[in-house]
């Protein structure tokens, strides 16, 4: 039996062939390409990493001196920023290919006690005095510019920065335990608006800012992030308690995908979480050989997918890479 | 047409009494079946379970005894679960006690949630009502000896105590739906059925302060107390000098109970000193700096505990360090776990912890978290051949020497002995000594 067309003459075997391809070829055509496009989306984004460096001093000259308990990293393309919070110093490294060179130290009677470092767009160093309790600013000279303190703060005035965090416009973000809330300011410290910490939280120690400028506050306590977009005037949960795949959360970072990596402080290790706070998995694991991770406490990205650790009681930096 | 109508009627009748006629026979039919003596599931059982017969003769008896089910609760033949019974105990009961936990309940007694009824309660009879083993607070005793010797030591004691229904007349043996430990009603509202908050007398005794909806027990003991007024024993300065405007503002202000100052402020009004030594170290505990500052730990008022703390210390800590109080509490009740550190085990985490500030990691008391703060109680030079100290470098990491953390964990390793993070001796030594690898 024929089936007649103006164009063609069809057969009932090339109309199921048809058919299949529209059923069968045509979706796995569609998953595929779906997959090459969004990668993260199919397969969730699973996090690896690899080991490449650990960083024990700040390797000068014939007497290096070691690193004390570092408990910051700060980064960006070309540069390694190390808070020896033992040492009382930051050190500046640059990245050379897969090595570091030798460390310029900043030391500024300013700076007592560095905890978390963080560099702007400009090459500007920011880090927390855990002494102090402010944050210092240092210009990319290493010369001390200053401590940021929000100009016109609206009431209460009194603040205490656990955290802070830069976004792309290089504007300061502090998580401020004192007051319940986070302040967000201009580079040069001026205050344009806050965000009340939402009802119910147990401890927030971390802030960070992803790559759409969305606001994450990391709760240690009850180890849960919450979240809230660039505009918004309240806080919403990222995620249920992640007990169950972590210890104490201590601090966290967000990658140029969304997801997020939570430096696991009791546990020692690395937790990874797609964009919906969903678990990834665990990067690293508790130990004292290279590669492993004794109470580390701060972590950083950058964009050539070199992942920095602040190993603080294993007294170094472990630099690793992102394998995607 | 007819004949076929009567047959229809002359077989309904006979349906009828067909079914009757089992009904009737069914129980005989059954008790044929089995042969059972008569008094099968109570007066034979008692034949033998001689004892219950003197237990029966109490004038509180369980209703399933007092109807002679013994197999209400037993069977009498065989059972996976202990005395033959036909349910686990933790079930048991619930099978026809089903309303003791209200639905929405915000406490619960850690008995009833573990099924444990028989720890009351008597299951076959008793001399006292609701079949319990002992009569008022003496039932209680048993579990919560700390505070009924409170109650019992107390000068002062607590009416409600001493009455007739004991512990009973404040709080509710099962569950409570409307407050915490188990109270019949929130303490502001319990309180207030037996103090009046309106006289003069309260207002005087309160400095004119309008705490007639705060929270009592910030302040009194209701179990009884060497204080007049059944303050707790450990009371603030400020509150037992009755200066409350030392924190709060003065009575007439339109916000009273508001504090003067906010967070660790307000302390550093009186312990500035220790405050500023606090503020001197290299790590803060940062809660202490929040808006709630030294209150996270501290009751400002009055506290059965030393140094005014909220609860026991590992109660405290636990509420934010769950994380490390669990593996405490995995070593310690594993009964292997024989060699724990005795602060692991009396749960004493300030004993290695600095609870405000530390020059040293991680809040340690020492300046390091090993010799420094392990020296307190071990004689670590003496410890082992192994060689440790200032100059043995540990082969894994060249910034780290060999010290007690090199082979320990000091808050508990969970089910790993001897407070080691590997599950054996072996597994620890290998991983420097890798040529031993097996």
């Amino acid at each position: 039996m024929y089936y007649v067309s103006n164009a063609t003459r069809h057969t009932k075997g090339d109309y199921m062939r048809e058919a299949l391809k529209k059923i069968i070829i045509l979706p796995i055509a569609a998953g595929l390409l779906y997959f090459i496009l969004f990668p993260e989306a199919t397969f969730g984004a699973a996090a690896k990493i690899r080991h490449l460096l650990s960083v024990y001093s700040d390797n000068k000259g014939e007497d290096p001196v070691p690193l004390r308990q570092p408990e910051g990293v700060g980064c960006n393309e070309n540069m390694l920023l190390v808070a020896d919070s033992g040492n009382g110093r930051l050190l500046r490294y640059a990245l050379k290919d897969e090595g570091i060179t030798s460390a310029e130290e900043i030391k500024v009677p300013q700076l007592t006690y560095p905890l978390k470092v963080r560099i702007n767009s400009k090459g500007d160093i920011y880090t927390l005095d855990g002494k102090q309790r402010r944050i210092v600013h240092i210009g990319p000279d290493g010369m001390f510019r200053g401590y940021v303190d929000p100009k016109g703060l609206p009431s209460p005035e009194e603040y205490v920065p656990k955290s802070f965090a830069i976004d792309t416009d290089d504007n300061i973000y502090i998580l401020d335990i004192f007051s319940a809330r986070v302040l967000v300011l201009t580079p040069s410290g001026e205050y344009l608006r806050q965000i009340k910490f939402p009802e119910k939280f147990g401890f927030f120690s971390d802030i960070t800012v992803d790559f759409k400028d969305d606001i994450l506050l990391l709760d240690s306590t009850n180890a849960r992030i919450v979240s809230a977009n660039k505009q918004a005037t309240a806080f919403s949960p990222v995620t249920e308690s992640l007990r169950e795949v972590i210890r104490f959360p201590a601090s966290f970072i967000s990658d140029d995908r969304g997801r997020i990596f939570l430096v696991d402080r009791n546990g020692g290790m690395v937790v990874a979480l797609g964009q919906d706070g969903s678990f990834l998995g665990q990067l690293s694991q508790r130990g004292w050989k290279e590669g492993l991770l004794n109470h580390p406490s701060q972590a950083c990205l950058n964009t050539k997918g070199k992942l920095f650790i602040a190993d603080t009681s294993n007294n170094r930096v472990q630099i690793f890479e992102m394998l995607r | 047409m007819k004949h076929y109508e009567m047959s229809l009627q002359f077989k309904g009748c006979i349906l009828i009494l067909v079914v009757s006629a089992l009904i009737i026979a069914a129980p005989a039919y059954s008790e044929n079946t089995f042969k059972l003596k008569p008094g099968a599931g109570s007066a034979i059982c008692i034949e033998c379970h001689e004892t219950i017969q003197e237990t029966l003769k109490r004038p509180y008896v369980h209703s399933p005894m007092k109807k002679g089910e013994c197999n209400g609760c037993h069977n009498p033949h065989t059972s996976p679960f202990g005395k033959l019974l036909n349910n686990d105990i933790n079930v048991l009961c619930s099978e026809c006690h089903k309303n003791i936990i209200p639905e929405k309940s915000r406490s619960i007694h850690a008995v009833v949630i573990e099924g444990n009824c028989i720890s009351c309660h008597d299951p076959h009879a008793s001399d006292n009502q609701f079949v319990l083993l002992k009569k008022g607070n003496e039932l209680c005793v048993d579990c919560h000896k700390d505070l009924t010797d409170v109650s019992a030591k107390a000068e002062f004691k607590h009416e409600p105590v001493e009455k007739k229904k004991g512990c009973l007349n404040c709080h509710n043996p099962h569950a409570s739906a409307d407050a915490p430990f188990l109270l019949i009603k929130e303490a502001t509202v319990l309180c207030k059925e037996c103090h009046r908050t309106d006289e003069k007398r309260f207002a005087d005794r309160h400095m004119n302060y309008p705490v007639a909806n705060s929270q009592c027990t910030s302040c009194h003991n209701p179990h009884g107390s060497g204080n007049r007024g059944i303050i707790f024993d450990g009371v603030h300065t400020p509150v037992a000098k009755k200066e409350c405007d030392k924190c709060h503002e003065g009575p007439s202000s339109s916000t009273p109970l508001k504090a003067i100052k906010d967070g660790v402020e307000l302390c550093r009004s009186c312990h500035s000193e220790m405050i500023n030594e606090m503020y001197s170290k290299a790590h803060l505990h940062w809660p202490l700096v929040d808006n709630t500052g030294c209150l996270h730990c501290h009751s400002p008022h009055a506290s059965r505990q030393k140094m005014l703390l909220k609860g026991s210390i590992v109660n405290l800590c636990g509420e934010c360090h769950s994380d490390t109080v669990r593996l405490q509490e995995i070593s310690i009740n594993n009964p292997e776990n024989t060699k724990l550190c005795k602060p692991v085990k009396e749960r004493d985490c300030i004993s290695c912890h600095a609870p405000h500030s530390s020059d040293g990691p991680l809040l340690a008391t020492g300046k390091s978290f090993s010799f420094e703060t392990c020296d307190k109680c071990h004689d670590w030079q003496t410890h082992s051949t192994h060689p440790i100290g200032e100059k043995v470098i540990d082969t894994r990491n060249k910034n780290l020497i060999v010290d007690c953390l090199s082979c320990h964990l000091a808050c508990g390793t969970g089910n790993k002995p001897a407070m080691m993070p590997y599950e054996s001796t072996y597994v620890l030594c290998v991983q420097c000594h890798e040529a031993y690898k097996r």
